[in-house]
């Protein structure tokens, strides 16, 4: 339960970052691959660089171990990404 | 403070510092629950619970029995969060609107590409949602669940999965936007 409680409010970040970097917004998910506005990259990288840092840390210091990490069988992760990226620059998700 | 109040306010923040917000939420989540933000799945797992109550033979495979089970996942939690989080996002910049006719189809420059019909609007977005929901089905994970998720634990799949999608993106963008891209 509190498990729960902690995915809600987490969430709830999660969605408010996402509305505040503008990335609920069509234009900018599109414009991002017509190399006009670059909000989407600049959240995700900056993303990427915090938590890895974050996460990095937090393992060396004994206080996490790393959950399942995504398995990785090239062809369909690059397969699936072709295909989700039609979609992705259609809707503007 | 006052300042603190007035940037949260404001309807646009800097994407760095809207990145290290969900950087922090990342970290978090596996902190306290040992999870991963994703978005994907929980459609998957939400896709399994009525498809097994609907079609329980069709449904019956591998793929809704192990790699997405159906049911009521952290990850289902998450995106009710992420709605009302949205939700909170846009209050407080003072654009959430109810009711109003062309909320469900206001941004201009999707209006000045495909015109102004709503329809228009939300028959693509379904159509464009199915083909995004499967193609996250194969890799294993959206933008947030594989791309950043995976990425911030330094998994080769979030990498591969970020090329493939930008290079169909930019592809998909040009011939949609042809000479006005």
């Amino acid at each position: 339960m509190t498990n729960f409680a902690i995915a809600l409010v987490l969430g709830g970040f999660f969605g408010f970052s996402l509305n505040k970097a503008g990335l609920t917004k069509y234009h900018k998910i599109v414009n991002a691959f017509r190399f006009t506005d670059m909000a989407v990259l600049k959240f995700m990288m900056t993303t990427l660089v915090v938590s890895m840092i974050g996460l990095y840390v937090l393992r060396d210091v004994g206080l996490i171990t790393f959950p399942a990490v995504p398995a990785t069988y090239i062809v369909g992760n690059i397969i699936g990404g072709l295909i989700f990226g039609v979609g992705m620059a259609l809707t503007g998700y | 403070m006052n300042q603190i109040v007035q940037y949260i306010r404001r309807e646009e923040w800097s994407p760095y510092v809207a990145g290290v917000l969900l950087g922090i939420v990342g970290v978090l989540a596996v902190l306290l629950s040992n999870s991963l933000l994703g978005a994907s799945g929980a459609f998957e797992n939400l896709a399994g619970l009525v498809g097994k109550a609907l079609a329980p033979k069709v449904f019956d495979n591998v793929y809704f029995n192990f790699v997405m089970p159906p049911g009521i996942t952290w990850g289902v939690i998450l995106l009710v969060g992420v709605f009302f989080g949205g939700m909170a996002g846009a209050w407080t910049s003072g654009t959430l609107q109810w009711g109003k006719k062309d909320s469900a189809n206001s941004d201009s420059q999707w209006k000045r590409i495909f015109g102004p019909q709503t329809w228009k609007r939300w028959a693509l977005a379904f159509f464009g949602a199915i083909v995004l929901e499967y193609g996250a089905g194969i890799a294993g994970g959206c933008t947030s669940g594989l791309a950043i998720s995976g990425g911030m634990l330094l998994a080769p799949a979030a990498y591969l999965f970020i090329a493939g999608m930008f290079a169909s993106g930019i592809v998909t963008a040009l011939i949609v936007y042809r000479r006005r891209y």
